[in-house]
């Protein structure tokens, strides 16, 4: 196995930043289905949902430099991405 | 604890990058925000003696009331009846009226109303120092002068770099953590010693780290994700009839002062108010928020937690932010704002904050000095004798940053007594950046060495400007909270302590450093 390197920081970091943001909404939506919310902003179960975005945005970026690669950085969060939004889209919680 | 050596050495070049990018930035974050910690005594200790007559008693609140609102209609909308006052919050009566082409934030005037002895309404929009509130946005966005629009998305990138920046500084210690925990080593290898100090710091305050890096990054960018989700799940507000309360009732008057706070002791008995806001809601019904403290119980703004009430029967009828009276939600949610804010616990945790604030600030020069340090080792290595322009460019900075925050926001606290009540936020930025900008570049003309040694004097006479203002302004703004003065004499202290020492090091110490100030001398050994 090659031995991890910071020099592909710029793939791994962009495919977390943005890729982890959808992925950090996909996380809150989930959590707002399982929770029957109508909305975000006026509950404090909403706000709450917000707030668990910072969380999984943020260690998501701070760990993927743990990729092997930019490359694989992208296709595994996307796979992760996919799986969570079709999920959701399955019990309803997108909007339509 | 065994972590692979290549994720290791990846995560320490990781560490070092996100943070020479953001450690300035954090630095006045950090020193800025330890003294919010005290905002409200430093605003009595900066605001002048009130132009108005001492507040009326609260029994005589609804005569002040029909007063203003017979005078000024345009008040009845918001206004606000504070039941503490002091130099910070000098009128019994505020309302706030939108500046115009405002609308965003801080785009109101607040204007505050007395009543003189011989029964005269008296209004100002003469309010608490505004000093205060420059060294909030400093801390908000780290230092930068630009509008808040533009200031916090910059801010949220930093604190994602500050994430970064922890859990690959927790990754590179891990292997070594049994080690090195306890070991400060002080003595000849100058970088041990400072990775040491960094390490202790940097474990001991990790939870506190953590809750500000995952903090800030949703007070920079809770507008963005609030929209991301309205947009990917939609859920628009409730229409306005089903948030709407009973029905205006013209026959009923509102609530006063007095009964608010007798309906409030009744149900909330360890609920201190602070301040009863009147208000309109969106369909014309009256409200009334009560904001106030429980020093058993975090609060979701910075100083105070807030709650609703029934307009005319003073039932509480809204507890999501009311300490001591919220569900396990909005308990959770407002501990989030509390962790950030230290305002939970009283002074004890209020000192502490600042104390670990203090320490941050501290924690990112050390990883500054520890850049520079590892550069030069590496650079000698190499056989080369003249530092890189980077590793001068950033000691440069290291040294004019951090001091330029420091002593900028020292003459600004002090500027606001000769200010008088001429001061404004606009006035107090101009004169911190003044010096900011100063020191800055005195250290870029004058390179990390000397400048090092002349701006830590510099600084140590700015942190004296703020006792010694008072004691030149006594006559026409006597002395209060004292311990504002004492603080700056003691970082004066230390600043000239730290004068001291670099002084010596630029001629005793080793010559190759950035910090000797002998350039020609190191030429001549090594070559």
């Amino acid at each position: 196995m090659k031995p991890l390197s910071s020099k592909d920081w710029f793939g791994k970091a962009s495919a977390a930043l943005v890729l982890g943001f959808t992925l950090a909404l996909a996380v809150s939506g989930l959590f707002k289905a399982a929770m029957g919310l109508k909305d975000t902003y006026f509950s404090t179960p909403g706000q709450f949902s917000m707030w668990i975005m910072g969380p999984v945005w943020a260690f998501t970026l701070s760990l993927s430099f743990l990729f092997a690669s930019g490359r694989r950085a992208w296709v595994w969060l996307a796979l992760a991405n996919l799986v969570l939004w079709s999920l959701l889209w399955l019990i309803g919680g997108v909007a339509r | 604890m065994k972590v692979r050596t290549d994720i290791v050495k990846m995560y320490k070049e990781i560490h070092g990058w996100v943070g020479i990018v953001s450690g300035l930035a954090l630095f006045i974050a950090f020193y800025a925000g330890a003294i919010t910690m005290f905002e409200e005594p430093l605003q009595r200790w900066a605001t002048p003696p009130a132009q108005l007559a001492p507040p009326v008693p609260l029994e005589r609140t609804q005569e002040l009331i029909d007063r203003v609102l017979a005078a000024h209609p345009e008040a009845a909308d918001d206004y606000q009846v504070h039941l503490q006052t002091g130099p910070e919050r000098p009128a019994r009566m505020t309302w706030e009226t939108d500046l115009p082409g405002g609308g965003g934030h801080h785009e109101h005037e607040i204007w505050y109303a007395a009543l003189s002895p011989d029964g005269a309404l008296q209004v100002t929009r003469q309010g608490p120092s505004p000093v205060a509130e420059l060294v909030d946005v400093l801390h908000q966005q780290v230092g930068l002068p630009f509008p808040h629009e533009v200031a916090m998305p910059i801010m949220g990138a930093v604190a994602l770099l500050y994430t970064i920046a922890i859990v690959s500084g927790l990754i590179v210690l891990l292997p070594s953590l049994v080690k090195d925990l306890f070991a400060v080593r002080i003595g000849r290898n100058v970088k041990r010693m400072w990775l040491d100090v960094h390490n202790v710091l940097g474990l001991f305050s990790l939870p506190f780290h953590l809750i500000m890096a995952l903090t800030a990054i949703i007070f920079a960018f809770h507008d963005q994700f609030y929209d991301a989700q309205g947009a990917a799940f939609g859920g628009a507000p409730p229409p306005e009839a089903a948030v709407a309360g009973p029905a205006p009732e013209a026959d009923r008057s509102v609530l006063g002062p007095m009964g608010v706070t007798a309906r409030l002791a009744e149900q909330a008995p360890g609920f201190q108010p602070v301040e009863i806001g009147y208000g309109v809601g969106r369909n014309g019904i009256p409200t009334v928020r009560v904001s106030g403290r429980d020093e058993r119980y975090g609060l979701r703004g910075p100083t105070l937690g807030f709650a609703e009430l029934d307009p005319y029967t003073g039932d509480l009828t809204g507890t999501d932010y009311m300490p001591g009276h919220q569900d396990g939600w909005s308990a959770t949610v407002t501990s989030f704002f509390a962790l950030h804010f230290g305002n939970f616990g009283g002074a004890p945790v209020r000192w502490s904050y600042f104390l670990l604030g203090i320490a941050g600030a501290f924690l990112f020069y050390t990883g500054n000095l520890l850049w520079i340090e590892s550069r030069r080792r590496r650079e000698r290595k190499a056989g080369a004798v003249q530092q890189t322009r980077s590793t001068k460019v950033l000691a440069v900075l290291t040294v004019g940053v951090p001091l330029g925050c420091v002593a900028g926001i020292s003459v600004t606290i002090a500027a606001a007594k000769p200010f008088g009540a001429s001061a404004t936020e606009g006035l107090h930025s101009v004169v911190y950046y003044a010096v900011f900008l100063a020191f800055t570049g005195w250290a870029l003309v004058r390179g990390a060495s000397r400048a090092g040694s002349e701006l830590l004097a510099a600084t140590a006479l700015a942190a004296l400007s703020v006792p010694a203002t008072t004691l030149l302004t006594m006559g026409l703004h006597p002395p209060v909270v004292p311990i504002v003065d004492f603080l700056s004499l003691i970082l004066a202290f230390a600043l000239l302590i730290m004068f001291r020492r670099t002084a010596l090091r630029a001629r005793g110490g080793p010559a190759d450093s950035v910090w000797a100030n002998t350039p020609q001398l190191a030429a001549t050994q090594q070559g």
